[in-house]
């Protein structure tokens, strides 16, 4: 006998690429989870990742930024927030 | 002619003429004229002018006017009512006045002499004669006695008549209603005797009765018509006198009766009342003496105290009697016809001859004694029969006859009781039946379906009967903790599901609303969704679903029953199918997939699911060939550099694959599991009849022990054998080796091998029962924390009872007990330091 496969349906599973368990700086929720304002996790609340390696909900990044205090700083370091890109290919 | 002087010495000759020459006067005015007469001195009398006459004449004057004249005046006046001719006549005051006649005298002489004619009554009143009463009345008497006795009446009805209207005038009417009376009262005084003589004779006594009370209203109907004219005169105008039927009445009554006249009227009320427990009892009666003596009672008044009461009492004893022995003796829809026949026989008897208000009173009597008395005893004894009875259109017949007659008497509340606990017994007997779990849920729509059905003909679709329904159903489905759910769901993906017989829209619509109804009943929706979501999934990953319609109809019936959040994650599973199939088709348009087609040559479709809405699987640990880890590795690249920051995690086993085979005997394609296909992977370019060992297998794909066991056994014990296991048997062990079936042909070309994917395995099962069970202590956490947030301080016991308030599912007190714990080891809540069962929250 001889068998070849000739067609293959496969199933795998997406999650964000941090380490398991981690939470947000910010909302303090698991990456897994959404932000608080969204209701269900996935593609329509992503993640962002910072120059500085800090990730975040990207919600609760953008609100961050949007407060006076934040002088557009990564909530973490202080340092000036700048996306780092290669990790986002599917915004550009 | 007449000179106005000889006018003079006519009122002189005038107030000496006395009364009889009225007469004359009378006799002589022929052409009378009737002339101006200034002084004439008088009232009602008429003065004429003679032509003829001239000495004679009698004239009013007032010159010399005397006493006499006032005299006749006065009689004149009051004898003759005579028309005045206001014109020609002059009403002057009654004082003479002396000069008159002179001025008379002078005025000249008038043309016509004056006549003066006066009317006189009869000098004496006629006069009847002294026995004119008596004659009268004889006659009378005569005639009436001769219509008592059935005689030729003598004398003519119109002069009885006259007779009656003579007297009558002539102020004789009281005497001759007393005589009437008594000629009445006497004859029936004679009846009576002759009525008495029959007392002891039952059976005639009731037609005698009659004969006398229809005699009595025929005679009386003649009397009245002679005495016709003292009906309408004298009774009419004397108050307290009565017509002269209602008068024979009266005397009817008091002679024969009444209860002081002797047993008649007793005797002949237990007459009737033994007639009518013949009919009762099928005999055939009189109906018509029935009536007519009932209606007699009626007539004399007696009817509705006396009789009423006594019947009333006999029917209640009747049916007493009756519904004690029946109920026992007969089953009970033979019973509940009986009792419908009863109340149509009586409310015949009401219109045949009763009076009618005695309709209520006595429906009343038969309701209290035929049903009420024993809607215990029949619910008790024959409804549960009834309900289970399998001729369906005659239980449901019988069913509405118990409620129409137990609506009667305002026992539907005792029903609905039953009602109710015959489908919480029957419905937990199918529920707790673990033998029968394959068809509980088709049981539950079964009972269901029959129990709308009987609530929508049979009970009138009263509202309160299809609550109990309702209640009833979610009392027992939630008697047994999760299994009804799960199976609910089963059964929903049994008829999604691919490859069940096949159904058209609307009768998959139809059972899905009918599941949906038994969905409503469960309080642990999230049992049945955890199951329904893994259902959902195999059938959309392995392509298993019926139809794409039929899901999303499926969903948005969820969605409408239990809100967006129950069915968000079950839409991103839909979402993530719909997002594969692009991605898929721009893999495929991609320079990257280029090496895939032409090299490896394998047609890779990939679902890529996002974790959150989909069941957790664990992970399956496979050894892929060489070919498809390339091609997995591919596909990898291609999606992280779509979508960065992500992680790919390989389901295994939710994998399929479609193998081209070439067997001995042909060539064949296997529809196969990833984990069959990478079993049957090892077995290429082997030598016939050559085994591999069970160790060499688990070592060469790294299959975990339980899934390889089931995957061989799926392979080489299974529907289809591929392979063949050495030694043969049901069971796979460790020592086993295996070799391809040679032989292997089945007729079709391709052939499904992979059904073993789509069982839920045991694991499985629980896996998913663990999951919600620990999804419920964080809704339990979450609410207890919440309940916390607001009362700050709480003993344990409010605590709990507020929180099974809150929560959805049944909670275990004990397993409550253990999150309070929890809570206070993480520093949410703490126990007072001074009354540990108060809680405190910690802010």
């Amino acid at each position: 006998m001889r068998v070849k496969v000739k067609r293959w349906h496969g199933v795998a599973v997406w999650r964000w690429d941090v380490p398991n368990e981690e939470v947000c700086g910010i909302c303090r929720v698991p990456f897994d989870g959404c932000c608080p304002t969204c209701k269900t996790p996935g593609d329509d609340c992503s993640l962002i990742w910072g120059e500085c390696t800090h990730v975040f909900h990207m919600h609760c990044l953008l609100r961050w930024l949007q407060t006076e205090g934040s002088r557009g700083q990564c909530p973490m370091d202080r340092r000036t927030w700048g996306i780092n890109f290669t990790k986002l290919f599917f915004l550009l | 002619m007449s000179s106005r002087s000889r006018q003079n010495t006519i009122n002189r000759i005038n107030t000496n003429a006395n009364n009889n020459n009225n007469n004359n006067e009378e006799e002589r005015g022929g052409a009378i004229k009737r002339t101006r007469l200034d002084n004439a001195n008088y009232t009602s009398t008429h003065t004429f002018s003679s032509s003829s006459s001239s000495s004679t004449a009698v004239a009013a004057a007032t010159a010399s006017s005397s006493s006499s004249y006032d005299n006749f005046i006065g009689k004149t006046s009051k004898k003759y009512d005579l028309v005045n001719h206001g014109k020609d006549l002059i009403f002057p005051s009654h004082k003479p006045i002396p000069d008159r006649p002179n001025d008379a005298v002078r005025q000249g002489p008038q043309k016509q002499p004056i006549k003066k004619l006066v009317i006189k009554g009869l000098k004496d009143k006629p006069k009847l004669p002294d026995n004119y009463e008596e004659v009268t009345w004889s006659k009378l008497q005569a005639a009436v006695q001769a219509i008592f006795n059935y005689q030729r009446i003598g004398t003519s009805l119109e002069e009885l008549y006259k007779a009656c209207e003579n007297l009558c005038l002539h102020k004789m009417a009281p005497s001759l209603y007393k005589r009437l009376a008594g000629e009445i009262e006497e004859h029936l005084k004679v009846e009576k005797t002759k009525l008495e003589n029959n007392l002891n004779e039952n059976d005639t006594l009731l037609i005698v009765v009659n004969k006398c009370w229809q005699a009595h209203c025929e005679q009386m109907g003649l009397i009245r018509s002679i005495f016709l004219y003292l009906d309408r005169t004298y009774v009419l105008q004397t108050s307290g006198v009565i017509s002269i039927w209602d008068k024979g009445l009266e005397i009817f009554q008091k002679q024969i009766m009444s209860s002081s006249a002797g047993d008649i009227k007793k005797k002949t009320m237990n007459g009737l009342i033994t007639l009518i427990r013949l009919e009762r009892n099928g005999d055939s009666v009189d109906r018509r003496l029935l009536h007519s003596l009932i209606h007699m009672f009626i007539d004399l008044g007696i009817y509705c105290p006396s009789f009423e009461n006594l019947f009333l009492m006999e029917t209640r004893s009747y049916y007493h009697h009756e519904g004690i022995s029946l109920v026992s003796e007969i089953t009970v829809p033979r019973y509940l016809k009986h009792v419908k026949k009863r109340l149509r026989e009586e409310s015949d008897r009401v219109s045949n001859y009763l009076d009618w208000k005695t309709k209520n009173p006595l429906t009343k009597v038969v309701d209290d004694e035929l049903i009420k008395r024993h809607v215990d005893t029949l619910l008790e004894k024959g409804f549960n029969d009834m309900m289970e009875d399998q001729h369906a259109d005659e239980h449901i017949q019988e069913l509405g006859r118990l409620y129409d007659l137990l609506a009667r008497v305002n026992s539907l509340d005792r029903l609905r009781l039953y009602f109710g606990n015959y489908i919480k017994k029957t419905g937990s007997n199918i529920v707790n039946n673990v033998n029968q779990e394959s068809t509980m849920v088709e049981d539950l729509l079964a009972l269901k379906k029959k129990m709308d059905s009987i609530v929508a003909i049979s009970f009138d679709r009263n509202y309160n009967f299809a609550h109990a329904v309702k209640e009833s159903f979610e009392v027992f489905i939630n008697q047994r903790q999760n299994k009804p759910a799960e199976l609910i769901a089963k059964y929903v993906d049994l008829k999604l599901k691919l490859g069940n017989k096949r159904m058209d829209d609307l009768e998959i619509e139809k059972t899905l609303d009918e599941v949906l109804v038994l969905f409503r009943y469960i309080q642990g929706k999230d049992i049945f969704e955890a199951f329904y979501k893994r259902d959902l999934a195999k059938r959309l990953l392995l392509n298993k679903s019926a139809s794409f319609d039929y899901e999303r109809s499926m969903l948005s019936k969820l969605r409408k029953e239990c809100g967006p959040g129950f069915t968000s994650k079950l839409e991103g599973m839909f979402k993530d199918i719909d997002l594969s199939r692009d991605f898929m088709n721009s893999f495929y348009h991609s320079r990257i997939s280029e090496n895939l087609r032409t090299n490896i040559k394998i047609d890779l479709y990939v679902n890529v699911l996002t974790q959150g809405f989909w069941p957790t699987y664990s992970p399956a640990p496979l050894i892929l060939p060489p070919v498809m880890a390339e091609c997995q590795e591919i596909f990898k690249e291609f999606y992280l550099s779509k979508h960065g920051g992500r992680n790919l995690k390989w389901q295994n086993s939710l994998g399929h694959c479609l193998l081209a085979a070439e067997f001995p005997k042909g060539n064949k394609e296997l529809v196969v599991s990833l984990f069959q296909a990478v079993v049957l992977l090892q077995f290429n370019d082997l030598k016939l009849k050559e085994r591999i060992s069970y160790e060499h297998i688990k070592e060469h794909t790294g299959i975990e022990k339980k899934e390889l066991d089931r995957t061989l056994q799926s392979l080489a014990c299974g529907k289809v054998r591929v392979l063949k296991k050495h030694p043969k048997g049901r069971d796979v062990s460790p020592t086993d080796s295996f070799s391809v079936d040679e032989m292997f042909d089945v007729k079709f070309f391709r052939i499904k091998v992979n059904a073993i994917q789509m069982k839920e395995t045991l694991e499985e099962n629980q896996e998913t029962n663990e999951r919600v069970f620990l999804d419920r202590q964080y809704q339990v956490d979450a609410a207890l924390v919440r309940i916390m947030k607001m009362r700050k301080k709480l003993s344990h016991n409010e605590l709990v009872s507020e929180l099974l308030s809150q929560l959805k599912f049944k909670a275990q007190v004990s397993d409550i007990k253990k999150r309070i714990e929890s809570l206070i080891e993480r520093e949410y809540l703490e126990r007072d330091s001074e009354d540990p069962s108060i809680l405190k929250y910690l802010a």
